[in-house]
């Protein structure tokens, strides 16, 4: 990492500075995820039996069934979960589509060179490997996380595509069985691939200590200004520039009407409207 | 709890009058939609030329194997074998994948039209429960159809088949122990007397070949992967002042 | 016209119940969860949501659809009956039901059941009917029997009806009413069984005894196909304890897959085997000498006419080796008294099969049919005296009969009379011209022969009146069609099977407009001023009456379905109730009547070249001419509606499996699909009885399979009356 360059005073007021990452919407909706995902799992891993599924240990089966009395009410129950798991987040997605969605797609969806790059670089460092090599600048969100939003959005679709087909699948007639049939391999695919890069993004998001920033931010929905500095150089120079452009767009203003400009370490302005990611 | 039972069908063809009156009984008892049954009575036709003809009845429903294939099948264990042997649906619980009606290679179960379940013979549990025989055997003129408990030696089954050769439905490539013991060769054409083996169904291949390894391998990986990373984080040791 | 009760809405709901259950069991679980047993909980099969149908209440009737009448055990839900089970206590279900009997409750959920009298308002036969009150169809009913009584005399109201528990009450109706014409099935069925029978034995339906028969000749009775539950499960017990049956049919039915030897026997000639049978067995001296000395008359005859009937005669005749025919006879003699032959309902329906029945009689009187006295194979009947409400006399009647019945026909008992004759003689007008005609459940119009003839008839009375529960062939003709009860919605007049009389009582309230039977008779007997011939206020107040004797209450009768009458021990010799108090092989009332008194050969007609036998004969999943329009049974009756056909006889035609044919006789055609089977004679061809109905009423029904009545050619036995069904030669080529 970089941090070579600064000195200890600057490091001191990055650390200062506070850099608005999520808003309160996409913070809910992480946690709410985050908690359907517990929910849905455990049930999830509770339905499947059988000789396709010899890893799912019969006691967790039997476990399950004994909570919610029953196969039947288990199944219940996890679908009625994913269905409102499915359409909260359908929901948010519509009705945040000018506000969140594009800002998160924006931000997560479009990979550039330097996300590339870093993809080379830095899953071979957490190993100790190619520790002398450079890391490119990141964006608010790196190549990792980037790719991890890839994921998450095709699943999150397919899991709730499959889902909705598997509860369903009554209405469907015998003769269109077969998308009953492919839906669960492919609701069980969804899930797992999903899962597999959820452990990365706990692991490197509540455990890493670098990471520790970005950890709490997904409570107050802020980062401080080294972390940014330091993980997110592209993003932390666009979002002073960003501030700048603001302040001197806000002090213009004030200009306009007479009123005089503060004093430096007076009034601050208000920050500026900042498209932020939702996670 | 009384000895475990271990209930089995005895059909006597020899008996079988070709009624059908287990079929009604059968229909009316669950309602299955029309064109669809839970039991079969089997017939080649008359065998032989005239005037030496010959021919036999076969009943036939779920056989209630040992080793049930359906069970195998089935992606969430909506159908499954009670200790008593019965093999039974959870309707509740069953998402009419119909994996279960390409398993069973008796092709003893269907897709339900109006439920969109899966569906089959279920040994009138409830009867059998409330001390009746099932709808078709309680109603059988000819007797050919007897349901019982095998561990009980003063069942009606254990007595029928006391000294006498029982036939399963078996084939060398196919043998799921069935529970329905035939009194007399149920030789027929009829695949719910001579099972057939049936290819799974593309999706399922997909499931054993792809999605499954592929869920393994993700999660074992990313797993793996962060549990090294976290022990070299670990041995790396944190520093403070590193901390953003 | 049953929407606001079906079974399937009923189950929507059900199914419905129990998701809500699922969910609202879920808290129950959670709340009562402390330690979890991981034990596999489906495995000890404790799963709670796994539905399974459940009555709310039962209750004890009795079946009605065939005339065996098996006691049920019906099952409500929700007010909707789910399921028939037999009834164990019933003699003849022993606690099983045939097809038909499972299949009951759609005959009540029907979607084509006639739920409000309907008065016709369009030509006869079109099929268009306005719904009425009650009031309005019985008050017309009423005004035209009695404008017919008045102007023609109430001879012009013919009356006709079917075996039914209300049957008596609707006779009391025709009775007062003073008509002398009654039309019933009898004719087309047991005539010349009933006649023998009672001729030989005094007996009109001789019981039969299988516990530890070793030897049974079946002619004719296709028990595994013409189902009668516990008879036929009898039958099949015996079998399987190691009986020899030997079944004489032309087709190869299920009754032949299970018997020890089947005779394709050629049609009509069963009289030449049975003929033989008894020349061997009274040649050889293989006859019970001690029954046939002490309790029979007339053996020196019978030895002397048997002559001829050498088992060598009979072989050309019967196409029975002759070996065989030599064999049976040693060997039904050695089983004695543990054999017999079945009385059957009909045998092959020629014109001698009166003489049939009477050498069946016959042949069983010879090989001693009691065992132990009073232990017979035909054991005497038991006699309820059932009470009933009190009556003045029936009125006086002068008219002659129109079915011939003593005046053509001397010898058929005036009860079983010769319907297809009076449907003849409407048609002549002679000796007078009928007006009216009700019927009660019957469809004559599909069950008589020639039915042609029988619409022709239709169309020339003034007046017809049906009861019915669906618009049945017959009732599509008729002006007013009262709809009666199914048997699981309705009161019947009490039964006894034995010593035990049984109940049928509503399980359900009948849907729509529909009425018992009970009431209808009633109702229509006080409009036409005959209230006295119906003294009771309700059905239960009938079967009050009829118990009274018993000191049983109707509420235990309701609740139990059967009481016991105490048997009376009878004592001392058995007395047949002939007019010489024995068998009478040889029967001076035959001799007086100008027939020969014992059983004699008489030629069948036989078919000219290019002409087959049309065989007839039941199927297990239909009864008659009424159950075709059953949603059940027309998924099971597969492979019985098809036109049976030898491959040779198939091959010469042309004729392949599947194939469309026209069927023709002097009197009709139809067109039916072949079956090609090796299980028929080449010279016969069969068709099972009840398809091809022409009522659009019934929708299932209409237009399936094709109707053996329309070729049938009317031919009535002049000694029992008895219509000879198999007496029509048909040709059959491809359509």
């Amino acid at each position: 990492m970089s941090h070579e360059k600064l000195t200890l005073e600057e490091r001191e007021a990055l650390r200062q500075q506070t850099l608005v990452k999520h808003y309160t919407a996409n913070i809910l909706t992480h946690w709410f995820n985050v908690a359907m995902w517990l929910f849905l799992l455990p049930t999830g891993l509770g339905i499947l039996l059988g000789k396709i599924y010899p890893f799912v240990p019969e006691a967790w089966n039997n476990l399950m069934n004994q909570i919610f009395g029953g196969l039947a009410p288990l199944i219940h129950w996890h679908s009625i979960f994913g269905q409102v798991w499915f359409f909260v987040l359908i929901f948010n997605v519509l009705f945040g589509f000018r506000k969140y969605f594009i800002p998160f797609a924006a931000q997560r969806m479009f990979m550039d060179r330097d996300d590339w790059k870093w993809l080379m670089i830095r899953p071979f460092q957490m190993f100790g490997f190619k520790k002398n090599q450079e890391l490119p600048p990141q964006d608010a969100y790196n190549g990792g996380q980037k790719l991890y939003s890839y994921l998450v959005v095709v699943g999150t679709v397919g899991i709730g595509v499959t889902g909705l087909i598997l509860t369903y699948s009554e209405a469907i007639p015998t003769s269109l069985q077969w998308i009953i049939q492919w839906a669960m391999p492919l609701h069980f695919l969804a899930v797992g691939t999903t899962f597999a890069g959820v452990i990365i993004h706990v692991y490197m998001g509540a455990i890493m200590p670098e990471e520790r920033q970005a950890f709490f931010s997904m409570f107050t929905g802020k980062v401080n200004g080294l972390y940014a500095y330091l993980h997110h150089r592209k993003w932390y120079e666009r979002k002073m520039a960003e501030k700048a452009a603001w302040e001197d767009f806000y002090n213009r203003q004030l200009e306009a009407v007479g009123v005089e400009t503060p004093a430096e370490g007076g009034l601050e302005a208000p920050p500026a409207p900042e498209p932020a990611g939702g996670d | 709890m009384a000895e475990k039972k271990r209930y089995a069908f005895v059909i006597d063809p020899a008996r079988c009058i070709d009624c059908r009156a287990c079929l009604v009984a059968c229909r009316a008892e669950w309602n299955t939609p029309a064109g669809q049954t839970r039991i079969w009575v089997h017939s080649d036709g008359p065998q032989g030329v005239f005037p030496n003809l010959s021919q036999t009845f076969i009943p036939a429903q779920c056989h209630h194997c040992e080793d049930p294939w359906c069970v195998d099948a089935c992606p969430t264990g909506a159908t499954f074998k009670r200790e008593d042997g019965l093999v039974l649906i959870d309707e509740e619980a069953c998402i009419g994948c119909g994996l279960c009606v390409n398993a069973c290679p008796y092709q003893a179960r269907f897709r339900n039209t109006v439920t969109g379940k899966a569906d089959k013979c279920s040994a009138c549990f409830h009867r059998v429960e409330a001390g009746e025989m099932p709808a078709c055997v309680a109603t059988c003129i000819g007797g050919a159809r007897l349901f019982g408990d095998l561990n009980d030696p003063e069942s009606t089954v254990s007595r029928a088949i006391a000294g006498r050769a029982v036939y399963r439905p078996i084939t060398n490539e196919v043998n799921t122990q069935p529970m329905t013991l035939y009194l007399s060769s149920p030789a027929a054409a009829a695949v719910q007397v001579s099972p057939q083996p049936r290819e799974p169904v593309p999706a399922e291949t997909f499931w054993h070949t792809v999605a499954l390894p592929v869920v393994k391998a993700a999660v074992a990986l990313a797993f793996g992967g962060q549990a090294l990373a976290f022990i070299f984080q670990l041995f790396k040791g944190e520093n403070e002042y590193e901390e953003a | 016209m049953t929407e606001e009760i079906t079974r399937e809405k009923w189950l929507l709901s059900r199914r419905q119940f129990l998701k809500g259950a699922a969910l609202a069991g879920t808290g129950a679980a959670l709340a009562k969860a402390g330690i979890f047993d991981l034990t596999p909980a489906r495995a000890q099969g404790t799963t709670h949501f796994l539905p399974g149908p459940t009555a709310d209440y039962q209750v004890y009737t009795m079946c009605e659809m065939c005339v065996w009448r098996c006691g049920v055990v019906a099952k409500v839900r929700n007010g909707v009956v789910e399921k028939l089970d037999g009834n164990p206590n019933h003699p003849h279900s022993l606690g099983n039901l045939c097809a038909r009997g499972q299949s009951g409750l759609m005959m009540t959920y029907d979607p084509d059941r006639v739920l409000a009298p309907l008065m016709r308002v369009g030509e006869r036969g079109s099929g268009r009917f306005r719904q009425a009150t009650w009031d309005e169809a019985l008050d017309f009913t009423a005004e035209q029997m009695l404008r017919i009584k008045d102007t023609y005399g109430p001879q012009a109201m013919v009356f006709s009806s079917t075996h039914n528990l209300s049957q008596p009450l609707f006779e009391n109706l025709l009775n007062a009413y003073g008509s002398p014409n009654y039309g019933t099935q009898r004719s087309l069925c047991f005539n010349a069984m009933v006649t023998a029978h009672l001729l030989t034995y005094g007996i009109q339906e001789p019981a039969r005894r299988y516990d530890g028969m070793k030897y049974i000749i079946l002619t004719g009775r296709n028990l595994m196909e013409g189902i009668s539950t516990s008879e036929t499960r009898q039958l099949m017990e015996v079998i399987s304890e190691g009986a020899h049956v030997v079944v004489l049919d032309p087709r190869f039915t299920k009754t032949a897959a299970k018997a020890g030897e089947w005779l394709p026997i050629k049609p009509g000639m069963d009289l030449a085997f049975h003929l033989a049978l008894i020349n061997v067995i009274v040649s050889e001296n293989l006859y019970d000498r001690n029954f046939v000395n002490n309790y029979t008359v007339g053996f020196d005859e019978l030895a002397e006419s048997v002559k001829p009937y050498t088992p060598r005669w009979a072989a050309e005749l019967t196409e029975i080796p002759e070996a065989t025919i030599y064999r049976i006879a040693h060997e039904f003699a050695a089983a004695a008294p543990f054999a017999f032959a079945h009385p059957n309902w009909r045998t092959s329906n020629f014109v001698n099969s009166f003489q049939t029945e009477r050498a069946v009689a016959v042949l069983n009187a010879l090989i001693g049919i009691c065992p132990e006295q009073g232990d017979c194979i035909f054991p005497e009947e038991d006699h309820v005296g059932l009470g009933s409400p009190p009556q003045p006399a029936y009125p006086r009647i002068s008219a002659q009969r129109l079915d011939g019945v003593p005046w053509k026909y001397p010898l058929v008992p005036l009860k079983l009379g010769v319907f297809q004759e009076i449907r003849d003689n409407i048609l002549t007008g002679q000796p007078y011209q009928a007006r009216g005609w009700f019927f009660s459940r019957q469809n004559p119009i599909m069950s008589l022969p020639d039915q042609a003839k029988t619409i022709q008839a239709f169309e020339k009375l003034e007046f017809i009146v049906s009861v019915d529960i669906i618009l049945n062939d017959s009732s599509w003709y008729a002006d007013v069609i009262l709809p009666e009860a199914t048997y699981l919605e309705r009161y019947d007049p009490v039964h006894a099977v034995g010593n035990r009389v049984f109940i049928r009582q509503p399980v359900v309230e009948p849907l729509g407009e529909a009425r018992s039977a009970l009431w209808i008779y009633r109702e229509l007997g006080r409009r036409l001023g005959l209230q006295d011939f119906f003294q009771y206020v309700d059905e239960e107040d009938y079967i009050r009456q009829q118990i009274a004797p018993f000191g049983v209450t109707l509420e235990h009768l309701k609740q139990v379905g059967y009481f016991d009458v105490p048997r009376e021990k009878k004592s001392g010799e058995r007395i047949w109730d002939t007019p010489s108090g024995k068998v009478e092989i040889a029967s001076e009332t035959l001799r007086r009547a100008g027939f020969p008194a014992v059983p004699v050969w008489e030629a069948p007609p036989e078919p000219p070249a290019g002409r087959f036998y049309l065989l007839t004969g039941k199927v297990g999943q239909h009864t008659q001419f009424a159950t075709q329009n059953n949603a059940y049974l027309t998924e099971v009756d597969y492979h019985t509606h098809d036109l049976w056909m030898h491959p040779l006889a198939a091959a010469e035609r042309g004729i392949r499996d599947g194939d469309l044919v026209r069927v023709a006789s002097d009197v009709g055609e139809v067109e039916i699909t072949v079956w090609v089977t090796e299980g028929i004679r080449p010279d016969c061809v069969y068709m099972a009885p009840g398809f091809g109905h022409t009522s659009k009423g019934l929708k299932k029904a209409y237009g399936r399979g094709a109707n053996a009545s329309r070729v049938h050619v009317t031919y009535t036995d002049p000694v029992s009356g008895g219509q000879a069904l198999t007496q029509t030669f048909v040709t059959v080529e491809k359509a």
